[in-house]
């Protein structure tokens, strides 16, 4: 059955012409060759730029709330359970509205029949929600249907328009119902890594080599986003490291030490073994958000170990990984480049493709806060003359003041 | 079809030499295998957690270390980085100048980090410039700009331009956050001479590509500035029709060079400016109120369409 909206071909027509712009952005095409190309892959669908996209989301999401709001105001409605039909109805509306703009219009990526899309969702699994909370549904009933409803209708938007973000927001859905049983912490994350790998499985199954480029790269991206969920349901330490960001270390959750050892040393080794399995098949697959993933959660895991196995943190283990990453990178680059035409199996440390120009880059943000950041971390002026009063510095610590 | 179909269909065409193709192909099917961009972004992520680290070993060890240890060190850091810089960098050039390595951009960039903490540690520890310590940032300013456009390098001009806007009084410590009229007109003053410096460097030819980084600055201080005396005064101040000019010039901006981050800009703080006049107007009127979102947002909706329409026929 063929649930996608829009034809395989304009899809992949859409994808020929993304590479064709990048290679023309890198200069390995001229700008004749690159309207060739556009000639032979014409999607026959309605885009815009990633800016406009994000307008027409935005003020889309907003026109659909105030439009919902004033019916809600106008009609006055104080049963919950018209309230709910309502929301249901306007969800549905929504969602056929969305379904209409992208077959009649053949819009695509274009932020308006997303807006309405992802408004339809989220108003049908409200009114669900309503609907059902007054229908003697318990709470922790509740807790479960509403994200399994999510779920199915955040599936069903990715199966239909191919919205990346809908399937995330299927996984994180699914990914809630294990925390509301009354399990155990530790079998609910290994319930909920088990859901992961199933679906995962699944994603593998589907990933055949045959398939479309535009699908093989969605199912990459959607595979990747499920490795990092994988591990971060693993990795105790990283909810651990929450905790002590809130500082609360006494809900379970969040402090990893609580967890049985049966537990907490299996997934000390799943913290090495997912990153590893990751970058070795993305390496072997060359694909690239799977090595890029792999490479994060890596670093993730030489970030946690020192507190996975108990050992003191320094203030200086940051630095440490730091030169740890900058060494490895440089050792990476001298290998590659003195490998024949600067590749070792196929791999190269040149720059080839060039990225889009997005005016200002997240590296020239984090730059920007640099001196900021820098300011705040200084010791407090006279600190060293208050570091020996009350005994911090050792000297017995007699008395309050020398 | 699919791409390698396509290629090999252009080169049947001769619209692609087989030279060509056959890079694209090797490209394509993932035969040529760039991790440039991927080692850049575990350069950055490392100097940057090297940064935090020390900054974090200085505050917490600072007594131990002791003053002679963290200064010499940090100035030791800068020092060989700085070297460094001057002694394998390319030489200047008005236009686009390529980095000599893939680590050198960072290298620059470790060393003006450094820089900042030696400084920031001595005033604190020692007071040397008195109550004109503040001065100091200035003298880092101009060390920035001069390496950003010595070593063509975004990173470190974007450390100049928030180092000068420490100077004017905004860092990122909470009880500075505020937007009360003493920021808000250094905010304006701010952005305005950032613009300025960036439209001046562009027209005479200097490193025409940093004008996105003055821009972006430029935009958000004066549009936040401006933004936030508009929720203080409403309507009757200069602020909002300030608001509006600034907004329309950013559309305009963005429509002359096709850089549609700035209709993003555009739009957006002027929905929020004009939003705020109308609905202190309509106060406590519900039906009104949802009226004005559902209209307004429809007519946002529809300019864009038409912009859209007139780039495309343009095209």
């Amino acid at each position: 059955m063929k649930l996608n909206l829009y034809p395989p071909q304009q899809e992949e027509n859409i994808y020929i012409r993304r590479q064709a712009q990048a290679w023309q952005r890198s200069g390995l095409i001229t700008e004749e060759q690159l309207d060739a190309i556009n000639g032979h892959a014409d999607p026959q669908l309605r885009q815009t730029n990633p800016f406009f996209r994000i307008l027409f989301f935005v003020f889309t999401m907003l026109c659909a709330g105030a439009v919902v709001g004033l019916f809600v105001w106008l009609l006055d409605f104080k049963d919950a359970n018209f309230i709910a039909v309502m929301l249901i109805c306007f969800g549905a509306a929504f969602y056929i509205a969305a379904e209409y703009l992208a077959g009649k219009y053949l819009f695509y990526r274009h932020g308006v029949e997303e807006a309405l899309a992802v408004m339809g969702m989220v108003l049908f699994c409200a009114g669900c929600g309503i609907l059902l909370s007054e229908n003697h549904l318990t709470l922790t009933q509740l807790r479960i249907v509403v994200p399994a409803l999510l779920a199915i209708t955040a599936c069903w938007i990715y199966l239909r328009f191919g919205f990346l973000y809908a399937a995330a927001i299927s996984i994180v859905a699914l990914g809630v119902i294990p925390f509301q049983f009354n399990f155990s912490p530790a079998a609910e994350r290994i319930m909920l890594f088990s859901v992961l790998c199933v679906i995962f499985v699944f994603s593998l199954l589907a990933d055949k080599p045959d398939l479309e480029d535009f699908r093989k790269n969605r199912y990459a991206k959607i595979q990747a986003c499920l490795l990092a969920a994988m591990y971060l349901t693993v990795n105790l330490e990283i909810s651990g490291f929450i905790g002590l960001i809130i500082r609360d270390t006494h809900v379970f959750h969040l402090n990893a030490q609580l967890f049985p050892p049966s537990i907490y040393w299996p997934s000390y080794v799943l913290t090495f073994l997912i990153p590893a399995a990751a970058i070795y098949w993305g390496i072997k697959s060359r694909k690239r958000i799977i090595i890029n993933v792999g490479l994060v959660m890596a670093c993730a895991t030489l970030a946690t170990n020192k507190s996975y196995l108990g050992w003191t943190r320094y203030a200086w283990d940051p630095a440490i990984l730091g030169i740890i990453l900058v060494g490895l990178c440089l050792l990476i680059t001298r290998w590659l480049n003195s490998g024949a035409d600067q590749r070792r199996f196929g791999f190269t440390a040149r720059d080839i493709l060039q990225p889009e120009e997005g005016g200002i880059t997240p590296a020239d943000v984090a730059a920007a806060l640099t001196p900021g950041v820098i300011d705040a971390q200084q010791p407090p002026a006279g600190a060293q003359e208050q570091y020996f009063e009350g005994g911090a510095s050792g000297g017995g610590g007699v008395e309050g003041k020398f | 079809m699919n791409v390698a179909k396509l290629l090999r269909k252009l080169r049947y065409e001769k619209k692609l030499d087989s030279g060509q193709v056959e890079f694209l192909l090797n490209l394509q099917e993932r035969r040529i295998f760039s991790v440039h961009r991927e080692l850049r972004f575990f350069l950055y992520i490392g100097i940057l957690l090297i940064i935090a680290g020390a900054g974090l070993t200085v505050k917490q060890y600072f007594v131990d270390l002791g003053d002679v240890a963290i200064i010499s060190a940090l100035t030791l850091c800068f020092a060989a980085a700085f070297i460094y810089c001057f002694a394998k960098g390319n030489p200047y050039e008005g236009g686009e100048v390529a980095s000599p390595n893939i680590a050198f951009d960072y290298i620059l960039f470790f060393g003006c980090a450094f820089y900042s903490m030696d400084i920031a540690y001595i005033e604190t520890q020692y007071h040397l410039l008195g109550d004109l310590w503040e001065n100091y940032l200035l003298i880092s300013v101009a060390l920035f700009f001069f390496l950003a456009y010595r070593f063509d390098n975004r990173l470190v001009l974007s450390m100049a331009l928030s180092t000068l806007a420490a100077w004017f009084g905004f860092t990122l410590s909470a009880h500075r956050f505020y937007f009360e009229n003493y920021y808000r007109l250094y905010a304006i003053a701010y952005s305005l001479i950032v613009l300025c410096c960036g439209v001046f460097l562009y027209r005479i030819d200097i490193k025409k590509h940093f004008l996105d980084i003055y821009l972006n600055f430029a935009a958000h201080f004066l549009c936040i500035a401006l933004l936030s005396g508009v929720a203080e005064y409403k309507i009757l101040s200069l602020y909002f029709p300030a608001l509006l000019l600034a907004c329309a010039a950013l559309a305009f901006y963005s429509v002359q060079v096709r850089k549609f981050l700035y209709m993003l800009y555009a739009v957006i703080y002027s929905y929020i400016g004009i939003s705020i006049v109308i609905v202190d107007q309509i106060h406590r009127q519900t039906f009104l109120l949802f009226t004005y979102f559902i209209v307004t947002s429809m007519l946002v909706i529809g300019l864009i369409f038409k912009l859209t329409r007139r780039f495309k026929e343009q095209r």
